[in-house]
């Protein structure tokens, strides 16, 4: 069918240069000095349009049965499938806060933003992180967008 | 010492992301694969607020401050 293989053609062509402007802005982003304007303006843009993504696609309120499955079906698992995330999340919580609040040095109890300080030194560093924060935040509103199909009986939530 | 032993301890849970993430893409095991886990998040009534602020939170605190 030429009209899907067209449409499937500018659809790549589409993510392409969607990618390429993403590595641009993380490189532009990453040549920021932190407290200046110009790094407030290259992060509130893209918390802007996330946010802005957001409202528009999500449906105002979510529908019985709209969560995902965490285990496929048919998979015997043994425990909760988000346990294992929890324990995590709250232990990695637990030593930022022990680190962020221990007497002495910075450098004695290092916290994750005194070593994101030291990756955002080097500027190609900062654009990577940068990217993979821009890439998080479309993640983001991909995965609390309705399925195309689902979409539709979704709109009458609005 | 003691920032070794800080760092050793962020190393290990580095590690145990790692080994967390591997294991959710092998099959009939339980902990949940982290595109579900963030597809839980970004779909319930309050947490996919909570998301989007820490989100917003995290990439502020880290670019600008």
């Amino acid at each position: 069918m030429p009209t899907a293989g067209r449409r499937n053609r500018r659809t790549v062509v589409a993510m392409m240069a969607l990618a390429l402007g993403a590595i641009a802005y993380s490189l532009a982003a990453s040549a920021t000095t932190p407290f200046s304007a110009t790094a407030n303006a290259a992060t509130a843009l893209p918390i802007a349009a996330v946010t802005v993504l957001a409202i528009a696609h999500w449906p105002l309120r979510s529908r019985p049965g709209s969560q995902p499955a965490v285990v496929p079906e048919g998979v015997n698992a043994r425990g909760h499938p988000l346990r294992a995330w929890i324990v995590l999340v709250a232990v990695v919580v637990g030593f930022e806060l022990f680190e962020y609040l221990a007497p002495g040095s910075r450098g004695a109890h290092p916290t994750v933003s005194s070593m994101a300080d030291a990756v955002d030194r080097s500027r190609g560093l900062k654009a990577v992180v940068f990217l993979a924060w821009l890439c998080l935040g479309v993640a983001i509103v991909c995965a609390g967008t309705p399925a195309r199909a689902a979409g539709v009986s979704d709109e009458t939530d609005r | 010492m003691t920032s070794a032993l800080s760092y050793a301890v962020w190393g290990v849970l580095a590690l145990v992301v790692a080994a967390l993430w591997a294991r959710s893409h092998q099959p009939d095991v339980s902990p949940a694969r982290p595109a579900v886990v963030l597809q839980r998040l970004a779909r319930g009534p309050v947490t996919r607020i909570a998301l989007v602020v820490a989100w917003a939170w995290v990439g502020w605190h880290l670019f600008a401050r």
